[in-house]
């Protein structure tokens, strides 16, 4: 039989119709291209290791004699690298490295002390052995501290202070330990700042807060009071993006002890495809650069690192194995001994199915902060540029936990007292408002922050007044004391006695260790007093008692005793 | 005030003695002295306590320099004893340290003398040390104004 010829223009078969409709094929994808760094972790420019110590000074390292250093290199070899045991560490083969991370029966600090002497590109050796699986079963036994913990999100469109109370008292009571905030209109960060600090009080108590700003108004903002942490200290992998960023890793490293002089929590930021995007990779891949990143950190002296390529993660997500790279970072930042808030913080894909995967490596192994921004708010409210998990997948978040007995740290929570820790966040904020001569805020915005989903859902504010309210609280030198006395002024003796107890953790410093978060009873638990134990089977962090007893409750549970009914 | 040296302090044993505001609270001092149970409040009503009692001080960095040390954590030790030195310095002096180290901000001379500034009037050698360290490798990194 003759087969009729094809029509020159072939029309697509319903087949091929189907899968174009289908939202991965919106995502973004490229081949690789060594040449400007568009490789995630297997590049062949990305240098041999090599380690030479002379008088107790590393003299040459992958490949560089130091003389001809930049100042990465140096800051590394000088600061990070443990000069004592690198030659030994480097003299162990990659895999046997890796076997030593994914073994249970090897305890997490032998590892971190012979990592501790690996130049970037022998980290970048061992975890090219390594598949996606023995990362994560690495990271659960690398990761500092014992119990996970999540961080969330919590900003608006328009910038709306009593949204950002309402929504920062949610996301406390569903869980979050650490909130954070930025901005559309930056001069709005005061009041937007105070706000997300009162609402934080209202729900689970404990729930440190940050504002993401320039570095020098950040630290401002800290030393107040108004803020309790910060992580938008970023580093880079290549000197002339560090450049670019105005920052060197000396300049870093300073505001590290500033920080911590003022009492104050801080972590670093970095992420592979960040070089890329800037535009000067240095032909290197996108993982050799960030293990650069994470030393730097290490080397500063900084309790832990934001990272899992953050807000460049496009670009690692657009390459081959980009995924397996950005889980490496993670591992990497954990066996460095850093804290690591990581990632899945980003607008990362269309496809429901292709974020949840490349949520589970972080979700399963469990990190200090699963995600360094969890949007408590709809992805539109994100000013953050949006996050790979909003607000309306709490649901979804919570039946993953359950149906793994997986802890992500957070938790269903029946409507009223969702309503009434929105309402109390909102009612408190118009208070502190009225106490500091700050622009009013109408019962009208309360019950309207108290019932909404985002931002359209409240009326608008005059925009210009809270502008020139968030000034005058620069000028006149408000201060988180102040915030106190109007709470209790105005009867939230409750919120008032918690932001007294957050802000004398300052005075303490216990909050500056590794992994530090406060306990719903305001305990410091870091990885000094909660260190991770993880030696296999049977050890380590699994949930259970009352926090699997939490889990198990969803919106929509049948009763076992009367089928009739639903828990929830 | 009067400077401790770090081996006129307590030996922390982090397993007992960490947090230190729940295990030690006897240590801790704000920077004007104050007890760190008088900040109640009480006394935040009564206008006792001022932004600078929310800090932390020098004394008690060099308590969380030696828990960290005793965990095996060498560069956030050293990170607690710089702060500890910057606990002296006022804000702004701190914010322009800062801004001064940011890469072709200030010449080899700027760096120098802010080096000897920390030292001499702050004893804040560490800090010295990382500036000075900085001078060198931006003059042969082209990074100097």
């Amino acid at each position: 039989m003759t087969a009729e010829p094809l029509p020159v223009s072939t029309p697509k078969s319903s087949r091929t119709e189907a899968l174009e409709e289908r939202p991965v094929n919106l995502d973004g994808f490229v081949e690789e291209w060594p040449e400007v760094g568009m490789v995630a972790m297997d590049s062949p420019y990305d240098p041999a290791p090599s380690v030479r110590v002379a008088d107790g000074v590393i003299v040459e390292m992958d490949g560089k004699p130091r003389a001809e250093f930049d100042f990465l290199d140096q800051f590394i070899s000088d600061h990070a690298i443990d000069v004592s045991v690198t030659e030994r560490a480097m003299s162990l083969e990659p895999v046997e490295v890796a076997r030593m991370l994914v073994d249970p029966t090897v305890t997490r600090s032998e590892v971190v002390e012979v990592a501790g002497g690996l130049t970037p590109a022998a980290l970048l050796e061992v975890v090219k052995t390594m598949n996606v699986v023995e990362m994560m079963q690495a990271l659960q036994k690398m990761r500092a501290r014992r119990t996970p913990a999540n961080q969330a999100h919590s900003t608006s469109a328009r910038d709306n202070p009593v949204q950002v109370a309402a929504e920062a008292a949610e996301a406390s009571l569903r869980g979050f330990r650490e909130l954070e905030t930025t901005l559309g209109v930056v001069r709005y960060a005061p009041l937007v700042a105070i706000a997300l600090q009162v609402g934080a009080l209202a729900g689970t108590p404990g729930a440190l807060t940050q504002c993401a700003l320039e570095e020098a108004t950040e630290l401002e903002l800290g030393m107040r009071g108004i803020t309790a942490y910060a992580e938008t200290i970023s580093v880079y992998g290549t000197e002339p993006v560090f450049c670019d960023g105005d920052d060197t890793p000396w300049s870093k490293a300073f505001l590290a002890s500033a920080y911590a002089s003022r009492g104050i929590k801080m972590r670093f930021t970095s992420g592979t495809g960040s070089e890329v995007q800037m535009g000067n990779a240095e032909g290197r891949s996108m993982l050799y650069l960030e293990i650069r990143c994470i030393l730097v950190a290490k080397g500063a002296g900084v309790q832990g690192l934001q990272n899992g390529s953050i807000s460049c993660i496009g670009v690692p997500g657009a390459v081959p194995a980009g995924i397996r790279a950005v889980l490496a970072e993670n591992l990497l930042a954990s066996t460095a001994d850093l804290e690591c808030a990581s990632g899945n913080d980003q607008s990362f894909s269309h496809s429901d199915m292709r974020r949840t995967a490349r949520l589970l490596p972080q979700l399963l192994s469990g990190t200090d902060f699963v995600c360094s921004g969890y949007s408590s708010v709809p992805n539109y409210d994100n000013m953050f540029a949006g996050s790979n998990l909003d607000s309306t997948d709490y649901d979804d978040w919570n039946t993953i936990q359950r149906d793994l007995q997986v802890d992500g740290a957070l938790r269903h929570v029946p409507e009223e007292e969702l309503l009434a820790a929105r309402s109390k966040a909102a009612r408190a904020l118009q208070a502190v408002f009225a106490q500091l001569g700050l622009p009013t805020i109408s019962d009208k915005e309360v019950e309207a922050a108290t019932y909404a989903h985002g931002s359209q859902d409240l009326p608008m504010r005059d925009v210009l007044e809270d502008l020139k309210a968030a000034q005058s609280v620069m000028d006149r030198g408000i201060t988180g004391l102040d915030v106190i006395k109007a709470l209790e002024a105005s009867g939230y003796s409750d919120m008032a006695h918690t932001l007294l107890s957050v802000l004398r953790h300052r005075v303490s410093g216990d909050l500056l260790h590794t992994s530090a978060i406060l306990t719903s009873e305001l305990e410091t638990l870091s990885a000094v007093n909660d260190a991770n134990d993880y030696a296999g089977p049977g050890s380590g962090y699994r949930p259970a008692g009352e926090r699997w007893r939490e889990m198990k409750r969803l919106r929509h549970v049948v009763s076992a005793s009367n089928p009739e009914e639903e828990n929830g | 005030m009067a400077v401790t040296l770090p081996d006129q302090q307590a030996e922390l044993d982090p397993g007992r003695d960490y947090p230190l505001a729940s295990h030690r609270p006897e240590l801790l001092r704000t920077p004007t002295g104050k007890p760190i149970d008088e900040l109640t409040m009480q006394a935040v009503l009564s206008g006792d306590i001022a932004p600078e009692d929310l800090r932390i001080s020098p004394d008690t960095l060099r308590l969380q320099a030696q828990v960290a040390e005793r965990v095996g954590r060498t560069q956030l030790a050293r990170n607690f004893r710089r702060a500890a030195e910057l606990t002296a310095l006022p804000d702004d002096l701190v914010l322009s340290i800062y801004n001064s180290l940011r890469p072709n901000a200030s010449t080899k001379q700027q760096l120098t003398d802010i080096a000897d500034q920390l030292e001499n009037e702050y004893t804040a050698t560490l800090c010295a040390e990382l500036v000075r360290e900085a001078a060198d490798v931006y003059e042969r990194r082209d990074i100097l104004a």
